[in-house]
């Protein structure tokens, strides 16, 4: 590309319209997909490492009716991630949002204790997986456990931030004119503070998505992870490439969810950056 | 974060971590969990003395760098050269970032399986999903600052002659190392996670392994220690980069 083109090129729009954008995106994927196809029926690409993607369709639908392990549908694998994140991130914010709102409002406390979530943070969730499993087994109470450890630093911090942001302006006036501790509480500082809270809980959703699937790799059969896991050791790799597709989907809908969730309860805030740690 | 600290700052901030350990001994010394399944921070210190000595932690976390270090820069590397390229030219943005947005969803560790096909259970699985924590946050971010400078400021660069590579480099790169930056940064975080896993799950070597390893000796004092060792490091190495991007190279961009 010339010097020329592309220096005018900053200063305007784009050069293709959104819709051939779209178009040329979509025909990309589709030579993609057609390549590995035609290099799996050649040979080129072996079978194991890289299933053709017309098995791999073949396996949604296995994976859909029969299930794998035989029984166990995908729906049923989506059914028991997603109830353990509800579990996890409810939990979480049940203990964090309240505490963070006192932790907040006190400086002496937030003084105190910012040391010890700094480092929390810093504790990787998944490499408490060895201590759940010899306090609580491998069932169910460690993996929600560890996603309500991952998710209540997280929502902790951003609810003490945003307590913290609250303008000072705005208590002074409320108290000017006349409000209650109560008042000051439920009318100023819970409301100014909505918008980073809930910041934090989208955060904290992504990384107990994140967390999820790594969890889910030890000690269970069902649920997205333990999909992918059991079909490595099966050696049906088509089984765990589907997986990760549906893992993909599951992750796309859980944000998607809560962009319109954000945008229903809290119309008056922006995008919040994510808090420094 | 940058104003002055009394010394009454200090010690509070000191006595929260103290209050911790405290509480934690004094449920270990008085037995009201079974000491074996809770250690006390004591104890902690003894596993790390006696069971582990620093020779055998320091191997394990030379091998844990070594993986991150690979996988991290690999991935970050390709990152901003794809998405300095693909937020330059707009044409290749749209034929690189379908492929790319698809993939991007599927969080690192869900990669394991199939890393584990691909590149058996030696040292490129883990270095795989490593770079894999890295690439996607830090190409969507530098694509983004790409695609966010101001055009304004090519205007005016333009205007002042600069063409083609000249305004890519003086330009385009600095006003988007802000948002490479806060990739670096999440792609560092998603990419120690990922070790982490990988280590767990299929390793024979690295600080993932020592812990994992430890519970199935039924080592708790040992899991606590590697934990904090793990969560030492995690901090340790943000702590760098942030010092490294944020502080000195960035600061004329938060000065406004």
């Amino acid at each position: 590309m010339r010097t020329s083109t592309v220096a005018s090129s900053r200063s305007q729009p784009p050069g293709w319209s959104g819709r051939t954008e779209r178009a040329v995106g979509a025909l990309t994927v589709a030579v993609l997909l057609a390549a590995w196809e035609l290099a799996g029926r050649a040979g080129v690409l072996s079978a194991y490492h890289f299933p053709e993607p017309s098995r791999l369709a073949a396996t949604i639908w296995d994976l859909v009716v029969v299930g794998f392990p035989v029984g166990v549908t995908v729906w049923q694998h989506v059914g028991a991630t997603a109830a353990r994140i509800v579990q996890g991130y409810v939990l979480a914010a049940v203990l964090a949002i309240p505490l963070g709102l006192v932790v907040g409002g006190v400086r002496a406390l937030d003084q105190a204790s910012a040391p010890i979530i700094t480092f929390a943070r810093s504790v990787a969730t998944i490499s408490l997986l060895p201590l759940a499993v010899a306090w609580f087994g491998v069932g169910e109470l460690s993996r929600v456990l560890l996603i309500a450890y991952g998710c209540s630093w997280v929502i902790l911090t951003n609810v003490i931030e945003g307590v913290k942001s609250v303008d000072e302006e705005l208590i002074r006036a409320g108290r000017m004119l006349g409000s209650t501790p109560r008042q000051l509480f439920t009318r100023v500082v819970l409301p100014a503070s909505t918008p980073r809270i809930f910041a934090g809980m989208k955060v904290a959703l992504g990384l107990a998505f994140m967390v999820i699937v790594g969890v889910e790799m030890i000690g269970t059969i069902k649920g997205l992870g333990a999909l992918i896991m059991e079909a490595r050791t099966f050696y049906r790799s088509d089984a765990a490439m589907v997986g990760m597709v549906f893992i993909a989907l599951f992750g796309f809908a859980l944000s998607r969810l809560l962009d319109r969730l954000e945008r229903v309860l809290l119309p008056w805030s922006g995008s919040l950056e994510e808090v420094e740690r | 974060m940058t104003g002055r600290y009394s010394a009454r700052d200090i010690w509070i901030s000191w006595s929260g971590i103290l209050f911790v350990l405290v509480v934690w001994q004094a449920i270990a010394t008085f037995g009201l969990i079974n000491p074996a399944i809770f250690p006390g921070p004591l104890d902690v210190v003894r596993a790390a003395v006696t069971l582990v000595p620093p020779e055998r932690v320091l191997s394990h976390a030379r091998t844990s760098l070594t993986r991150i270090a690979w996988g991290f820069s690999l991935g970050a590397g390709l990152g901003v050269l794809i998405g300095v390229a693909s937020g330059w030219y707009r044409r290749l943005a749209t034929v690189v970032r379908a492929p790319i947005e698809l993939l991007r969803p599927i969080p690192p560790l869900a990669w394991i399986p199939m890393a584990i096909i691909w590149f058996g259970l030696g040292e490129s699985s883990k270095v795989f999903i490593i770079f894999l924590g890295a690439f996607f946050p830090v190409v969507t971010n530098a694509y983004k600052g790409m695609t966010g400078v101001d055009p304004d400021l090519f205007r005016a660069a333009q205007t002042l002659g600069l063409h083609g590579w000249r305004l890519l480099v003086r330009v385009a790169l600095p006003a988007s190392l802000p948002d490479i930056a806060t990739g670096v940064r999440v792609g560092w975080s998603l990419s120690f996670g990922a070790l982490v896993a990988a280590e767990l799950i299929a390793a024979d070597r690295g600080l993932g392994f020592m812990i994992m390893n430890a519970r199935e000796l039924g080592q708790i004092a040992v899991i606590m220690y590697g934990i904090i060792v793990i969560g030492a490091l995690n901090f340790l190495t943000d702590w760098l980069i942030r010092e490294a991007l944020f502080k000195r190279r960035l600061r004329w961009h938060f000065a406004s």
